[in-house]
């Protein structure tokens, strides 16, 4: 799972408190996965299991000690091999909007077909809102940081430009299966 | 800026009434960038060129900065077109014998202003839109993103109330319309309408606006903004 090679990745720019973690994580790539305090101490205590992950105690006044996590060798390695290896795993078709497909009553298409209509006009302000938003960050920062944003940006506009496609298509389908004339 | 009342197009095609755009009411405000998007034969390009006084409607109304579009004779439209309306296209259509300079210029040279005239503003122009270094090539030395924007400082040149573009980047890669889009933008910001024809959703995100067209009828309107959902 990627959430291990996130937080691996991370460490690996420094040693950090779980809630700089969290943050970190959340600037980084919360865009796409949004997660909670328990899952990163879940995982980070697995990776520890693992001795990919290791963490020092910090005294503070009045409050109890805080771990600072770092990355070891075995982890970087581990960090590295997965790094280079390219993703076998096409994405997952587990879209809800499938789901509502399967059960969509196709003899009397009307409400299917207006649902699919609603969906499109949904991805197509989806992809509006990012349009704009990458534009901005365009303006405002030229660092290579911005360029992943960007390049993420990116997919989700071709993501959701396929899905649009898709509904065209769905559409148009459905309309000359009740009608084969149409 | 831009309005249309009730504006139909129809063709008769083997005895039949065919419409091509049924009953559009629209109106543009100045400082819009406005898409317009849609299946093929969906109207597209028929509701463009009535915005742009190159096609009348059979019934109904357009006005251009509350000038009618109708009842005007061929000279007075004529010139409505070449100084209030600037068009871009997919294939460019630039002159292939003449230099990018002489290009941005046509427009004013057409209408007998001497090139020396001219001149300074269609440099400026390709300044703006980033080909500085290039006032002197012709469109076989440059390549498509460049000719396009050759072509955008082209219809800039009269200072157009509105910019009307025709699937501007259908024949460009996707990175290179993203460059286009990005000036398209830019010049928005600075307060030129924008109206833009396209069947790609990626494109027609970039507009404030976004209009969906369906068998020549306006079918979903979005204005961007409102919704931040």
């Amino acid at each position: 799972m990627s959430i291990k090679y996130a937080i691996l990745g991370i460490l690996a720019e420094g040693d950090l408190h779980g809630y700089e973690l969290k943050s970190n994580f959340d600037e980084r790539v919360g865009e796409f996965w949004s997660l909670n305090y328990g899952q990163i101490y879940s995982t980070l205590d697995r990776l520890e299991k693992e001795e990919l992950v290791t963490h020092d105690r910090q005294a503070q006044d009045k409050r109890p000690d805080r771990k600072i996590f770092s990355i070891t060798p075995q982890g970087r390695d581990e960090l590295t091999k997965w790094l280079s290896t390219p993703v076998t795993k096409v994405r997952a078709l587990r879209d809800e909007f499938f789901v509502k497909l399967v059960f969509m009553d196709k003899t009397t298409p009307g409400p299917l077909l207006e649902l699919i209509e609603k969906q499109k006009v949904l991805y197509l302000k989806h992809m509006n809102r990012l349009t704009h938003r990458k534009v901005a960050l365009k303006k405002e920062a030229d660092s290579l940081d911005a360029l992943t944003t960007e390049l993420l940006m990116d997919a989700g506009l071709f993501h959701a430009e396929a899905d649009i496609e898709w509904l065209a298509l769905c559409e148009l389908k459905i309309k000359a299966a009740i009608d084969p004339k149409e | 800026m831009i309005e249309l009342k009730n504006a139909s197009k129809k063709y008769r095609q083997g005895g039949r009434e065919v419409y091509a755009l049924r009953d559009v009411s629209l109106m543009i405000k100045k400082g819009e960038f406005l898409s317009i998007m849609g299946p093929s034969g969906s109207g597209k390009s028929t509701l463009l060129n009535l915005m742009g006084g190159l096609d009348q409607p059979t019934s109904g109304e357009v006005f251009i900065d509350k000038i009618p579009l109708h009842g005007i004779t061929d000279n007075e439209l004529t010139l409505i077109r070449r100084r209030r309306v600037g068009y871009i296209f997919q294939f460019f259509n630039l002159l292939p014998l003449l230099t990018a300079a002489e290009n941005v210029g046509l427009p004013l040279l057409l209408e007998g202003t001497p090139f020396s005239q001219v001149r300074p503003k269609a440099e400026s122009l390709l300044q703006q839109v980033g080909l500085g270094e290039r006032t002197e090539h012709r469109p076989e030395q440059l390549s498509g993103g460049e000719m396009q924007r050759v072509a955008i400082a082209r219809a800039l040149i009269t200072n157009p109330a509105v910019l009307l573009a025709d699937e501007p980047t259908g024949n460009l890669d996707s990175h290179t319309s993203e460059d286009i889009f990005l000036l398209l933008k830019s010049l928005n910001e600075e307060g030129q309408t924008i109206v833009m024809v396209t069947h790609d959703p990626k494109a027609a995100a970039y507009g404030t606006r976004i209009i969906t067209l369906k068998d020549g009828a306006l079918s979903q309107d979005l204005s961007i903004g409102e919704d931040a959902s």
